[in-house]
């Protein structure tokens, strides 16, 4: 074996060879074992964080958002975070997604929007700012339209199709008509609906209706960033996992933390070499290795995996790998009511959205543009709610609490933030985790375009919350990117050329023809709308694309799929 | 043992909780009892995290054990320094203990402590789960960068306004004085039996009938 520096445990049997080995058993990695054991492949899961069944989930504010009972601690997975090369790196808890099975999909209220047409050709659209790496995709809205359809349905996703006059086009309806109606909702569609904007109910991973043998989705106040104890919300945990164990080719592993891919003599992958519960040294082999872990996770596991044929990480020959990333910001508008809202119902994300301000328009003066939502004031529970000019103690805190915790909501904006080359994931030189691997350290400067299209739609999300009534409104401008959406991508973006790329369109390493990366890293551009949508879409467009290979090469008579 | 205080700190953090979030016609942290969450968090790992259906508190092992051991003696040693520096204050300037003084005294050392305070990166960064300098988004504090000030305050909150389970929010007092209708127990909402949707909008948007042209109000 080339390149694994790890001993590994001699006492225990080493694991028969799979078809298949995916890292990472969150959106992504759950929605490919899905479709390549559906597809008669023997898959390997190898996930770094525990299977938490519904039953260890609960409605405790405390423990989910303030004591990392999901999110990694940062004491054992840190991460380090700097805003360019000339500054020290700080210890921060930098774009937290849990690291357990279902991944990111446990902890969301999974806001669900489709990218459009015009967010695969952005560079072509709207040029390259000065300073970014604006790139078009190597694929369009029709490769990827049918796999919307394929995971929205599998969810049961909850919307209403065509209500958002600025969606591209789609073959299907939603399975589920829109969720029931919030108070913020109702009072952002009567602002938008004042100001002559377009608005609708933002699709979500939650059921409206029973649906494929699920009850309709209970509407706890205890929803964003808390697992869902009733099994009734949409994720990769409650869908795809299940979906994947029926065929009885999924070998799920829990608590295996992959630490390197190792390499054959041809520079092909041959092996992951991952750290079992016991804290012995396993090697799983397999034909085809897939990357699930999220782009900064997934950066570093290619960064950590060096080798003679590959001194700078695995499939990083193009120093590419960790470049380009991108975190979308979230902020808002806040807005205060005489009226109660309570934005705590359904746990402050079932929303209401508008593309008013998605499509790039030259006139605004920036590039591109975003996704807006109405919710609840960050985690608008009664510990976290806040308002940006309460104090820190005293009387007045305690009247702020009293007089406003039930009469506000936030109009937020997921920014769409440029690539930028310098804006990267590295190996740091200095922090290591409990494993005693160099964590992730990000290097993160704001671009102009960010913060011009931050000011311009925080302020519109401020007029539509004054057309919706707001006696007092505050405006939080982003002024830096802090990964407080827990979106991650571009850092393997895909592309057709080796030199700017690190993936090809069917997000296969260009270096190395049997790997992949199927999370938010592909994506050359984060758009301005929530991901895992797409990125489960894609994982499964890529999925589809290595079963039909696969399973062609082992029988002959089957049709090959064409690049 | 299910705390950490002795006497004298006890009555100290006690009476400064009792300024964070005072009494007035309403309950304050005093009666909601959050001076039992924190000694009790302090007491060591035994009150991490309750079972998700109320019935106890979770075992931590190994890994997770061995931070939250490491993050409890931090926090412990901020407690023990930050104590002292209000005795040291309280009897430089008032020549009495901080529990002895007027609360007008009270509040006068607290705001010269808070002024004092050098805030930690995550109070500047708007991350704090507390006070942050922006709506508390998306992202929760790390709590053992707070210094002692913001990280009591942050406490008080906490044992003000957290599930009953933990030992504050007695009685819901912290859920009552600002109208949240929760659970009645963790295992209302583990069940599944804790709904919100009598907070939603009373009168629904008919979507089959707006499909085209946007919702009317």
């Amino acid at each position: 074996m080339i390149g694994c520096r790890k001993r590994i445990t001699a006492h225990k049997r080493k694991p028969e060879r799979a078809d298949i080995v995916i890292i990472g058993a969150g959106a992504s990695g759950a929605t490919a074992a899905k479709v390549l054991t559906e597809q008669g492949l023997r898959v390997v899961s190898l996930e770094r964080g525990p299977w938490c069944k519904r039953e260890t989930f609960g409605g405790d504010e405390l423990a989910n958002v303030n004591r990392y009972n999901l999110w990694p601690d940062p004491i054992l997975n840190p991460r380090t975070y700097r805003e360019s090369a000339s500054k020290d790196p700080k210890i921060e808890l930098f774009c937290p997604v849990p690291q357990m099975v279902g991944g990111g999909t446990v902890h969301w209220q999974g806001w669900l929007p489709r990218f459009t047409e015009n967010d695969f050709r952005l560079r072509t659209n709207a040029g390259q700012p000065s300073g970014t790496t604006l790139v078009d995709w190597p694929i369009s809205y029709r490769d990827l339209e049918p796999y919307y359809t394929k995971v929205e349905w599998a969810f049961g996703v909850s919307g209403a199709g065509g209500v958002n006059k600025y969606e591209s086009s789609r073959s299907r309806d939603y399975p589920c008509p829109p969720l029931p109606t919030t108070r913020y909702g109702r009072k952002f569609y009567e602002g938008c609906r004042k100001l002559g904007y377009n608005s609708f109910p933002t699709p979500m991973a939650a059921l409206s209706r029973p649906y494929n043998g699920r009850p309709v989705t209970v509407q706890s106040a205890f929803a964003q960033q808390h697992g869902d104890p009733t099994g009734t919300r949409s994720s990769a945990l409650s869908v795809f996992v299940p979906d994947a164990l029926k065929t009885g080719g999924f070998d799920l592993r829990p608590d295996c933390y992959v630490h390197e891919i190792t390499v054959d003599q041809r520079g092909r992958c041959k092996s992951a070499v991952y750290q079992d519960a016991d804290g012995d040294f396993i090697e799983q082999e397999g034909d085809i290795f897939l990357l699930a872990c999220g782009a900064i996770e997934s950066a570093r596991l290619l960064l950590l995996s060096r080798s003679s044929q590959f001194p700078r990480g695995l499939a990083n020959g193009s120093d590419l790998v960790g470049r380009n990333a991108t975190f979308h910001e979230y902020s808002a508008a806040v807005g205060v009511f005489d009226d109660p809202i309570y934005a705590w119902a359904g746990g402050g994300y079932v929303a209401a959205s508008s593309f008013e301000f998605y499509e790039h328009d030259e006139k605004r003066g920036f590039v591109s543009g975003c996704h807006i939502a109405a919710a609840g004031v960050g985690i608008p529970l009664p510990i976290n709610w806040s308002l940006p000019d309460r104090p820190m103690w005293g009387a007045q805190v305690k009247q702020i609490d009293r007089d406003y915790f039930n009469h506000t909501f936030a109009i937020g904006m997921v920014l769409h933030d440029m690539p930028q080359h310098d804006n990267r994931v590295e190996l740091d030189d200095k922090v290591t985790d409990a494993w005693g691997l160099p964590v992730a350290r990000i290097t993160n400067k704001i671009h102009e375009n960010d913060l011009k299209m931050g000011r311009w739609v925080i302020d519109r999300n401020a007029e539509i919350l004054e057309a919706a009534g707001a006696k007092k409104i505050y405006r939080v401008y982003p002024d830096r990117i802090s990964g407080n959406c827990s979106h991650q991508h571009g850092t393997t973006r895909m592309g057709d050329d080796p030199k700017s790329s690190v993936l090809n369109k069917w997000c296969q390493a260009h270096e190395v023809d049997n790997l992949f990366v199927i999370d938010g890293g592909p994506f050359p551009t984060g758009t301005g709308a929530n991901p895992t949508l797409t990125i489960m879409a894609n994982a499964w467009r890529v999925a589809d694309y290595i079963g039909a290979r696969y399973n062609s090469e082992r029988k002959p008579s089957y049709q090959r799929t064409q690049f | 043992m299910e705390t950490f205080f002795d006497a004298h700190q006890r009555a100290t953090i006690e009476a400064a909780m009792a300024r964070i979030i005072p009494t007035d016609d309403q309950p304050g942290a005093k009666e909601a009892g959050t001076i039992e969450f924190l000694d009790r968090y302090l007491s060591g790992i035994d009150f991490i995290y309750a079972k998700p259906d109320g019935s106890g508190f979770e075992k931590l092992e190994t890994r997770r054990a061995e931070a939250w051991r490491r993050r409890i003696e931090i926090l412990r040693a901020k407690y023990v320094e930050g104590i002292k520096e209000i005795d040291q204050r309280s009897s430089s300037r008032f020549g009495a203990a901080f529990i002895s003084l007027t609360a007008e005294q009270q509040d006068r050392l607290l705001t010269e402590m808070e002024r004092a305070t050098a805030p930690g990166p995550a109070v500047l960064e708007g991350q704090a789960g507390f006070t942050p300098a922006e709506p508390a988004l998306q992202q929760t504090s790390t709590e053992i960068d707070l210094d002692f000030f913001p990280l009591l305050t942050l406490h008080t909150r906490q044992g003000f306004y957290s599930d009953p389970i933990y030992g504050g929010n007695q009685d819901r007092t912290g859920w009552k004085l600002i109208g949240f209708e929760g659970p009645e127990s963790l295992a209302e909402t583990h069940a599944g039996r804790f709904t919100t949707l009598p907070f939603f909008a009373k009168e629904q948007v008919d979507w089959m009938q707006e499909k085209n042209h946007g919702p009317q109000t």
